[in-house]
């Protein structure tokens, strides 16, 4: 598909969603589906260095936290609007983004992993200790009533959370068929190789550090709105860091349609079983699902496909 | 292996099933309306888990009122899900319970963090909803249908230890020394036991906070021993009110405080009770409840009674005297307001509750016009005579002995010094 064909497709996918609260009156499914969108933004966010430059990236979750805090801090100084708050988030999240593969981006592998994880540490007891960020009890954020069209505060973050949804998996599209995509590709590939050939591997890495941070940032700014409170340890939560880097693994890595695939399905499980089964029992079918896929599916549910296909 | 088209669609249909078979076994009928339907979520597994045993306040709160018939009539369900102690969780759980569940009641998530979400969601939906141990959880939305569960009194967020002052007060003390942990809620509390002493006209001779992770007190103690208090307020979390404990065992305190404790949490959990015994002996903290004879409430001895079999089973905390009683009375007030007014309307409800005492489990409970108890009654409990003999002295009367409020006293207090001889 053609990037134009593609980009209306999304529009129009993005018109229906906006027809939903009219359609769909029960408020849970806009509770439940903003979950759902909320992971496919994260995981198409981590897809672009994870999956598209091969750098696994295990602090997910201090680009959303750190987004959902500048969004109730621009709230709460300035009292702007929402989307100024994902503007703001998104800005904060591609320069962490930046600075942290500036720092890190020298080593490679498990270690660029490890120095991740850390990246989530420094963000949370920072938080921890900013008494005006509310610090470790958190902070209520009561949101402005939204727009009456929408019939309700839930189905108004839902639509927006759809187009970040829209406009991260466009972005991710546009990454992947343009120069950029097949820099990254070279990158995953081999990096010596790749700098070898004249590929800008520095600035591309930065590049796709940044993007992905913006991108998962930009998914925690409705975060607050959604919640009405936001706290250290939900929103620096390793559980966001691991469906981040798990989605991706079971849709494929290799496309933007694997983080959505996988995004919808594991949240959709998690949502289901958080109402049905217990807990225990959710957190064990989501590690015994991602053992199945690593020895049976290494490239994800696409990369089956594409396999039955050569078959 | 090889897979075909065929294969991989037969694949997916298997999975769609297996995805969606638990929603289908797991659904009942929620379309009846022959049932009054209270739901809520608890903290089941994640950090709070230890507090998993409020459910089980709930459903024997529901095994009553059905054994009596029901409630106009009508079965109570109950109906409760796990929010993983995770305030991300809780948005969705509660629009599931109100929107698809369609409960007529709502108990809020255990502690302020997990109801502070769900509050706005009460308020825009104008439900009834009663708070769980939740603190100053409705101070800024003053929603006119939030009920306090717990006795924190109209002030609670500054004032719920103020009871620890009241005691060194009428005990003449001059000098007090405070130490807390650095979290919001301890520090927002020894803030107000400053203001508190400096009101009393007492001099705070030593004021130190210590990050939440600490386990090594012994400086901490030792810079205490070293201004010579009278009093010692201290604000801690289970792991380092155990560490505090410890280290005076090996240090000491000097024999001038007469008074050790107040906002520790901890000493309330029986696996900690169980696990310092006679380590505890002197300090005055707080609790909710104790079987001491001037709290005999009607029907506490006979639900703690029943409570203990099932915790047993259960595996969660053998005595249960902080939540459970509450939970079970949480769901009294429901009863009672809809029995008196022989309606589920939640306006109807809401405005019997604020007019009206109600008689529980825990006594009896008057609500002001943001659902708070009108009287603080957080218990200063001195423990005395600890031995290391178990948890089972701990339900007998005398060991954990109410000082303050007066009203409820049951015994006097000895000086810390003197009951750790003893």
């Amino acid at each position: 598909m053609k990037m134009t064909r593609f980009i209306i497709v999304a529009l129009l996918v993005f018109a229906t969603g906006l027809m939903l609260p009219k359609v769909v009156s029960n408020p849970y499914y806009f509770y439940a589906g903003y979950v759902v969108l909320q992971y496919v933004v994260i995981a198409t966010g981590w897809n672009i260095l994870g999956g598209y430059a091969g750098y696994t990236n295990f602090g997910s979750s201090a680009f959303f936290g750190a987004g959902a805090y500048m969004a109730a801090f621009l709230f709460k100084a300035l009292g702007v609007s929402i989307f100024v708050q994902i503007l703001g988030a998104c800005v904060v999240g591609m320069l962490l983004g930046l600075a942290t593969g500036y720092l890190t981006l020298r080593i490679q592998g498990v270690y660029f992993a490890i120095a991740t994880v850390a990246l989530v540490i420094v963000l949370e007891t920072l938080v921890h200790n900013t008494e005006y960020l509310g610090g470790a009890s958190g902070m209520t954020h009561l949101a402005d009533p939204a727009p009456a069209w929408f019939g309700g505060q839930t189905q108004y973050v839902f639509c927006i959370m759809l187009g970040l949804a829209v406009a991260a998996v466009v972005l991710a599209r546009w990454i992947e068929v343009s120069w950029i995509g097949r820099g990254f590709r070279a990158i995953r590939a081999s990096e010596p190789a790749a700098e070898a050939s004249g590929v800008p591997t520095l600035k591309l890495k930065l590049l796709a550090c940044a993007l992905s941070g913006g991108v998962m940032a930009a998914a925690g700014a409705p975060y607050p709105t959604y919640t009405s409170y936001l706290d250290p340890v939900s929103a620096f939560s390793l559980l966001i860091g691991l469906n981040a880097l798990a989605m991706p693994l079971i849709g494929g890595t290799r496309s933007w349609l694997g983080p959505v695939i996988g995004a919808v399905l594991l949240a959709s499980v998690q949502q289901l079983a958080t109402v049905t089964i217990s807990s225990e029992f959710n957190i064990l079918a989501v590690g015994l699902v991602l053992i199945a896929f690593v020895v049976a599916a290494p490239e994800g549910l696409l990369g089956l496909r594409f396999r039955s296909r050569a078959a | 292996m090889r897979l075909t088209r065929r294969h991989f669609t037969k694949l997916g249909v298997a999975a769609s099933a297996g995805l969606a078979a638990p929603a289908i076994w797991t659904k009942g009928s929620f379309a009846q309306s022959d049932k009054i339907r209270v739901g809520c979520s608890a903290s089941l597994t994640g950090p709070l888990s230890g507090t998993k045993n409020m459910v089980i306040g709930y459903e024997l709160w529901r095994d009553d009122v059905n054994a009596a018939g029901g409630l106009l009539g009508k079965e109570v369900e109950l109906i409760v899900y796990d929010d993983q102690s995770s305030p991300s969780n809780a948005p969705a759980i509660y629009s599931k319970l109100v929107d698809v569940d369609q409960v007529d009641f709502l108990f809020t998530p255990y502690g302020a963090n997990l109801t502070a979400t769900i509050m706005p969601f009460a308020q825009q939906r104008d439900r009834f909803i009663v708070g769980i141990l939740t603190l100053a959880s409705n101070d800024k939305l003053k929603h006119d249908k939030f009920f306090q569960a717990a006795p924190w009194g109209p002030d609670g967020a500054t004032n719920w230890a103020r009871g620890f002052f009241d005691i060194a007060e009428r005990d003449g003390v001059k000098k007090m020394a405070i130490l807390a942990a650095d979290t919001e809620f301890s520090k927002t509390a020894a803030e107000g036991g400053r203001r508190v002493s400096e009101e009393m006209g007492m001099e705070v001779v030593d004021f130190q906070m210590y990050p939440p992770t600490n386990r090594d007190f012994s400086a901490i103690l030792r810079n205490i021993k070293a201004a010579e208090p009278e009093a010692v307020f201290v604000c801690s979390y289970p792991a380092d009110s155990t560490a505090i404990l410890r280290g005076i065992q090996e240090i000491g305190l000097n024999d001038s405080v007469r008074l050790f404790g107040g906002g520790m949490v901890g000493p309330q959990y029986a696996s900690l009770m169980e696990n310092l015994g006679p380590a505890l002996n002197g300090v005055v903290n707080f609790h909710l409840y104790v079987p001491e004879p001037t709290l005999k409430f009607e029907g506490i001895e006979n639900f703690l009674s029943r409570y203990e079999p099932i915790a047993k089973q259960q595996q969660v905390d053998p005595l249960g005297f902080y939540i459970p009683p509450f939970t079970y009375a949480a769901g009294q007030l429901i009863s009672a307001a809809v029995e008196a007014t022989g309606s589920i309307d939640q306006a109807e409800v809401s405005q019997w509750l604020h007019a009206n005492p109600v008689e529980t489990v825990v006594g009896q409970i008057n609500f002001d016009e943001i659902g708070n108890w009108t009287e603080r009654r957080v218990l200063m409990v001195q423990f005395q005579g600890v031995d290391d003999s178990g948890l089972d002295q701990f339900r007998q009367a005398g060991k954990e002995v109410v000082i303050d409020p007066a009203d409820y006293a049951s015994g006097e207090l000895i000086p810390f010094a003197d009951a750790r001889k003893a």
